[in-house]
């Protein structure tokens, strides 16, 4: 009745791998994929992920989000809103740090300025590298430093966003045009002219702005710092989940997470002003 | 004439120039008050120059890095564990440490799956071309939105006072983190295929299922698969973390060793970490190059 499917015959005749490929490819493509299947379920026991686990946690996990429910500060509105208030704080002073000092290591950084290309690599993969160190694992060491409080804290923020700024400082100063800097160096400038009018009004709204993204990351990473004593909202959810009072705790992720998209509200309003000029 | 009309223009220009200027220094200087008096409440309120930190910061750093190197003696570096100032001596659990590392990167790959998988759910019904339902759309949106602020350690100490000390709790953590962001990604990376495959398949009476496997999948994948990648390098960072709160991996001797104060112990394992991120970020960076078609700039 229908053509197709003698056509279909057809062209499986003239062409047999245009529609299916050949038995050995099939085969590998299987084996690879059941390898890679076995792997990832070899995984997945290993580290606890089973049927039997996540049910029970999840029977639990349901246990306290009944207990959600009315979310209550429980007379610690102040309190809670204080603490929102330090950990914005260590945020924002973290990130001013981080700032400061990675103005110099983006220069160091740019291809622009070290032309020594094994040089460039080398500060470059170094920035990688640290990059990947958690604030956290920077907190745990600078709190023991410091002593329990918001300065370890702070300081932590800073070295955990350093190698990050640098790269992006060092990224938006390698993108600057030569162009301008040439043209007031040409008409007599001095080189201060030169970076003044020449490259700070180039790099300055890009820098500005990766220093926003910066913040806001750094108000969710000053949450967590809490939990290793760096006090502010961490300490306060932590507080409470130790002792199981899960209607405070979600008053608190309320709050919090309307801070955090008020924050990036405001960020971003900021940012989409700073790159329209 | 002619040159009255000219000095009152030129007039008219200065005046209205200098207008602009005064508005535009007047701006600037409101907002370097507001910036200055933000920047000296946030450091007032962070202890930076009234706080007690056991003396002068710098001296307290040093003294850290003191701390933090080991004593290693070059006459006995290469002995075993039991003489002090050998490397064995330095890294006395090397194996144990060995497993755990392996613990985070087993907790990085499963949850970036379950991550990938769940993100590629999401942004199915996130993306405004493909989702069926419009209000479904804005919700699973917003939801990605919310799950995506908060902080994947917060979640971990929740779920660790639900599932119990181990990588289990780790592992669902960082995979809501991810699939909120890979959902993200994804849904931007549906919204912007060519719809011309799907509207074939349609046309050629191909439901929606075979539309999505045979039209949007192959467009996608190797977008989804980079950014799944990106996220394990991230997801790595993340596990190593989360043994501090009790969440499996490498963290919890980290905590160890802070507790007993074995700096250089933590200063071993630190560098284990940074080592295990950098391979990582080698091999996920190799693969996303090719994913790509690209070659490794030289």
């Amino acid at each position: 009745m229908t053509p197709a499917t003698t056509d279909l015959a057809e062209a499986r005749r003239i062409a047999p791998h245009a529609l299916q490929r050949s038995w050995p490819e099939r085969l590998t493509r299987t084996l690879g994929l059941g390898l890679l299947a076995a792997g990832f379920v070899a995984m997945c026991i290993n580290v606890g992920f089973t049927p039997a686990a996540f049910g029970n946690g999840l029977a639990k996990l349901g246990e306290f989000l009944a207990v959600m429910f009315p979310p209550t500060a429980n007379g610690g509105e102040a309190r809670i809103l204080a603490a929102l208030g330090a950990t914005f704080a260590m945020a924002v002073a973290g990130t001013a740090l981080a700032v400061v000092a990675a103005i110099p290591l983006g220069l160091i950084g740019a291809k622009t300025v070290v032309r020594q290309p094994l040089l460039h690599f080398l500060i470059r993969r170094s920035f990688d590298v640290l990059r990947g160190i958690p604030a956290l694992v920077w907190a745990l060491m600078l709190i023991v430093a410091f002593g329990l409080g918001p300065f370890g804290g702070v300081i932590a923020l800073a070295f955990s966003d350093l190698p990050r700024l640098a790269k992006l400082y060092a990224e938006a100063l390698e993108n600057a045009e030569p162009g301008p800097q040439e043209g007031i160096r040409a008409a007599g400038g001095g080189p201060v002219a030169a970076i003044r009018f020449g490259l700070l009004p180039q790099v300055l709204p890009v820098m500005s702005s990766q220093s926003l993204y910066v913040l806001e990351a750094n108000f969710r990473n000053a949450a967590i710092l809490g939990i290793v004593g760096a006090g502010g909202i961490g300490f306060e959810l932590e507080e409470r989940i130790r002792i199981f009072a899960f209607d405070q705790v979600a008053w608190i992720v309320i709050a919090y997470v309307i801070c955090v998209m008020l924050l990036d509200m405001v960020s971003e309003r900021i940012r989409s002003r700073l790159i329209s000029g | 004439m002619a040159a009255d009309a000219d000095t009152a223009l030129i007039a008219r220009f200065e005046a209205t120039r200098r207008a602009v200027l005064l508005r535009q220094r007047a701006g600037n200087a409101l907002v370097l008050i507001g910036l200055s008096a933000l920047l000296g409440v946030s450091f007032h309120l962070s202890d930076f120059f009234n706080g007690n930190h056991g003396g002068d910061p710098l001296t307290r750093i040093a003294d850290l890095i003191n701390l933090l190197v080991p004593t290693l003696k070059a006459d006995v570096l290469m002995d075993g564990p039991r003489t002090a100032g050998s490397l064995a001596s330095w890294y006395y659990d090397g194996p144990r440490w060995l497993a755990l590392l392996w613990e985070t990167v087993q907790i990085a790959i499963v949850s970036t799956v379950l991550g990938a998988i769940g993100g590629s759910l999401a942004a199915l019904l996130a993306s405004k071309n493909l989702s069926p339902v419009p209000a479904l759309h804005w919700l699973t949106r917003r939801s990605l939105e919310i799950v995506r602020t908060l902080p994947d350690l917060i979640v971990a100490l929740i779920l660790v006072a639900a599932f119990g000390i181990g990588p289990l709790p780790g592992v669902i953590a960082i995979a809501l983190g991810s699939s909120a962001s890979l959902g993200k990604l994804f849904s931007e990376a549906n919204e912007n295929i060519d719809p011309r495959p799907l509207e074939a398949i349609k046309a050629s009476g191909g439901g929606w299922w075979a539309q999505m496997r045979f039209g949007l999948l192959p467009q996608v994948l190797p977008t989804y698969a980079s950014y799944a990648l990106l996220r394990l390098e991230i997801n790595v960072g993340a596990a190593a973390a989360l043994g501090v709160v009790g969440a499996g991996g490498i963290g919890i001797e980290l905590s160890r060793a802070i507790t007993y104060t074995q700096f250089d112990t933590y200063l071993a394992i630190l560098l284990m970490i940074v080592v295990l991120i950098f391979a990582i970020d080698m091999i996920s960076e190799r693969l996303r190059h090719r994913l790509i078609g690209l070659e490794r700039p030289a």
